[in-house]
């Protein structure tokens, strides 16, 4: 029977996106589980309104030695030209974002690897294969180049915002599978595997719930969570910050 | 068995020899290894001791290291996964699961049975009796186990094990599907992996998740406990197993004489090359068995003899590809094709009431277009003795309860296949009703709401309390 070695369970956030009310649902729901190491899978910032309260949660997490993060291509946004790469109202976004943050916001988002290893685990934003170019992970090949690229049994990703999880099949392809939420499914050490974290802060899958994961080292399986949390707060702050409506409407719907 | 694994290996796994680390009398995590059981192609069982017990268990230990193929771990890794996540009393109770890379076994209970295998080679065939009896208990098992999302994908008389009572345990999950789980078999595998007179013609062209392939072999053992043959025979080529992909197998009563028409309805129908043409669930066919006046019979239940050989060569030639239906899984029978049991007042004292159930049951239907309905009419006061009258005799009373049945269900305008009448006897009709539903795997009740009348005391619990009370599905009650 599976243990419950609470110090072993790291969970995992990608694509927070300025969602202050989503990120407090997870943290909170990831230390009810026993998490007590946090990786933040980069896009910290963009399309929500709480770029610095969410800034402000993962700094204080990292100065208390709980929490890793990452850099994701919204985060790089904000202080490199990336008008031509991203569609005109995440870029609108990311325009209002950058007007908001503080220097020391701005410089720690510089700061931020774009891969960090530890142990038999890579931590990345999009792909470990070519980390800067932000290549999507959507099928058994993108999933296997990721794999080749970080070297190491477990890699940890988000940049696509449903969660996913790849496994190594026995002619070596990388296969996706669907997990189904709060499920423990294992993912032992013996083969590669590449997991999908799904979106904080914007689901995209029709379903408003923001999406973690939760993985327990000492007994090799992987909790794909999704967390209810109070979504029409955050589209009203959308709202009110004078971003796009859109970004407002896709909360509420999940899209 | 038919593989076409490939060499390249996923594992990181360095293990000399099996035999080695779980020799007789060492201990691994605290088991006391025994006597070896079984040695199989990809596995070994031996008993083993815990503590001071008395009863052994059993330990499954996968045949790996350098010269063995890497299957052997695969199935071993499915099993593991899924018998640990199961809970059922038809399969064996997962103890514990050794460390994949250094001590790989699964500890399990050990089931007092004999192999369907060993009791068919013994007796040659069943009586019809013996087969039903045994059938409806691999249903009860299949019916369990489709629930829990998981289908077993190479159900054969080796891995089913039937004690002195008929009560019939699965066995072997190495090639089992669970739609919760990453399904370890890589796609190139997938073709053809499974034990060749029982594997379904979608399995054979790479379908893994649908449910109806577990339909297919029950098809297929029911057929061989009645007649002794297999009605695909034992092909070894790719070639010889998709010849189910068209062929007709010989009808049962062309073999045995007192095998009833409707028996060879339901084991020529599970038989159908397409999932679609089959019945659909577990549940479906146990209903049916138990209640042999309900089947509906087609053309299959009246084959007497095998096609000629130009029928065979027309078949043969129409068929010129296999394109498997669409798949169907298991939560999909059970969320989206649900049985309703619906009970009705049949008696002619609430008028209102009847109509309203039908509207009820109706706009239900509608939600669900595959969904099942058994319609249910529970005679209270069985008369002790034949009445003057017909009316008031037994099979009179019978009779005119089913015709309300039929009457309540006629504006329903359900298809045969969907719709089945039952006039139940009991003293407590809500009992009744929730084992009924129990034993059907129903998920919904329909009831009408019990009259309130002001000002009476009842001092017991009314049918419709304690229908709401006890059942373990869902119940809808429909008020005016």
């Amino acid at each position: 029977m599976i243990r419950h070695m609470f110090d072993s369970r790291i969970a995992f956030f990608a694509d927070v996106h300025s969602n202050l009310e989503a990120l407090d649902a997870c943290l909170d729901h990831a230390r009810q589980q026993g998490a007590k190491k946090f990786v933040f899978l980069g896009d910290l910032v963009g399309y929500n309104a709480n770029p610095n309260e969410v800034l402000d949660r993962v700094m204080q997490l990292m100065n208390a030695g709980q929490a890793i993060a990452i850099r994701g291509n919204h985060d790089t946004a904000c202080f490199e030209n990336y008008r031509d790469q991203m569609n005109p109202i995440a870029h609108l976004a990311i325009e209002w974002t950058a007007s908001k943050l503080s220097h020391e916001h701005l410089d720690f988002l510089k700061k931020l690897p774009l891969i960090h290893y530890e142990e038999d685990r890579c931590y990345v934003h999009a792909s470990a294969y070519q980390p800067e170019a932000w290549h999507y992970v959507t099928d058994g090949l993108s999933a296997w180049r990721s794999a080749e690229s970080s070297g190491k049994i477990y890699t940890f990703s988000g940049h696509v915002h449903g969660q996913a999880l790849y496994y190594q099949s026995s002619v070596g392809k990388l296969i996706c599978f669907t997990p189904h939420p709060g499920d423990a499914v294992p993912t032992g050490r013996h083969r590669r595997w590449v997991a999908i974290a799904g979106s904080v802060g914007q689901p995209r899958d029709s379903n408003p719930k923001a999406n973690y994961l939760l993985f327990d080292v000492e007994n090799e399986c992987s909790y794909f969570h999704r967390v209810s949390y109070n979504h029409v707060l955050t589209a009203d702050k959308v709202l009110s910050a004078g971003l796009p409506e859109d970004l407002s409407t896709r909360l509420l719907k999940g899209l | 068995m038919l593989s076409l694994f490939q060499s390249a290996s996923p594992y990181s796994i360095d293990i000399e020899a099996v035999d080695d680390i779980f020799q007789t009398g060492k201990t691994v995590d605290n088991f006391r290894i025994g006597y070896e059981v079984h040695r199989g192609g990809m596995a070994i069982l031996k008993e083993a001791f815990i503590d001071f017990e008395e009863d052994p268990i059993l330990l499954k230990i996968p045949r790996v290291g350098k010269d063995q193929p890497i299957e052997n771990l695969i199935c071993f890794e499915t099993e593991l996964t899924i018998l640990r996540s199961l809970n059922s009393p038809y399969v064996p109770r997962f103890i514990k699961g050794g460390n994949l890379a250094k001590t790989p076994y699964i500890a399990m209970s050990r089931i007092p049975g004999v192999a369907l295998e060993k009791i068919l080679i013994e007796k040659k065939q069943f009586s019809i009796e013996q087969t039903i009896t045994i059938a409806l208990n691999l249903l009860k098992a299949l019916q369990n186990l489709h629930a829990q999302e998981v289908i077993h994908l190479d159900l054969k008389p080796d891995n089913i094990l039937v004690d002195d009572n008929h009560e019939v345990y699965l066995i072997d999950f190495g090639l089992a599907h669970h739609a919760r789980f990453p399904d370890l078999l890589a796609e190139e595998m997938r073709k053809g992996i499974g034990s060749a007179p029982y594997i379904s013609p979608e399995q054979i062209v790479g379908v893994r998740e649908d449910c109806r392939s577990d339909i297919f072999a029950f098809g297929v053992i029911v057929y061989e406990m009645l007649t002794g043959k297999l009605p695909f025979d034992n092909p070894q080529t790719l070639n010889g197993l998709k010849k189910r992909f068209w062929a007709q197998a010989n009808p049962p009563r062309s073999i045995r004489t007192d095998v009833p028409p409707w028996l060879q309805e339901i084991v020529l129908r599970c038989l159908e090359p397409y999932a679609k043409d089959r019945y659909q669930s577990a549940t479906h066919i146990r209903q049916l068995l138990r209640e042999p006046s309900t089947i509906k019979l087609t053309e299959r239940s009246e084959r007497l003899a095998p096609l000629s050989l130009w029928e065979n060569m027309k078949r043969w030639f129409r068929v010129t590809g296999y394109e498997p239906s669409p798949i169907l899984r298991s939560e999909i029978i059970y969320e989206q094709a649900p049985l309703m049991v619906a009970t009705i007042d049949v008696s002619g004292e609430n008028e209102p009431m009847f109509e309203r159930m039908q509207r009820a049951a109706s706009n239900i239907m509608k939600v669900f277009p595959e969904g099942r309905i058994s319609c249910i009419s529970i005679i209270t006061n069985s008369p002790t003795f034949e009445g003057v009258r017909e009316i008031d005799s037994a099979s009179g009373q019978f009779r005119r309860h089913l015709i309300r049945l039929k009457d309540w269900a006629k504006p329903l305008n359900m298809s045969e296949e969907r719709i089945s009448y039952h006039v139940l006897e009991a003293t407590d009709a809500a009992s009744k009703i929730v084992e009924f539903a129990k034993d059907n795997d129903a998920a919904v009740i329909l009831l009408g709401a019990s009259r309130f009348i002001p000002n009476r005391v009842v001092p017991w619990r009314s049918t419709m309390t304690k229908v709401v009370e006890e059942a373990q599905c869902s119940v809808h009650i429909v008020r005016i």
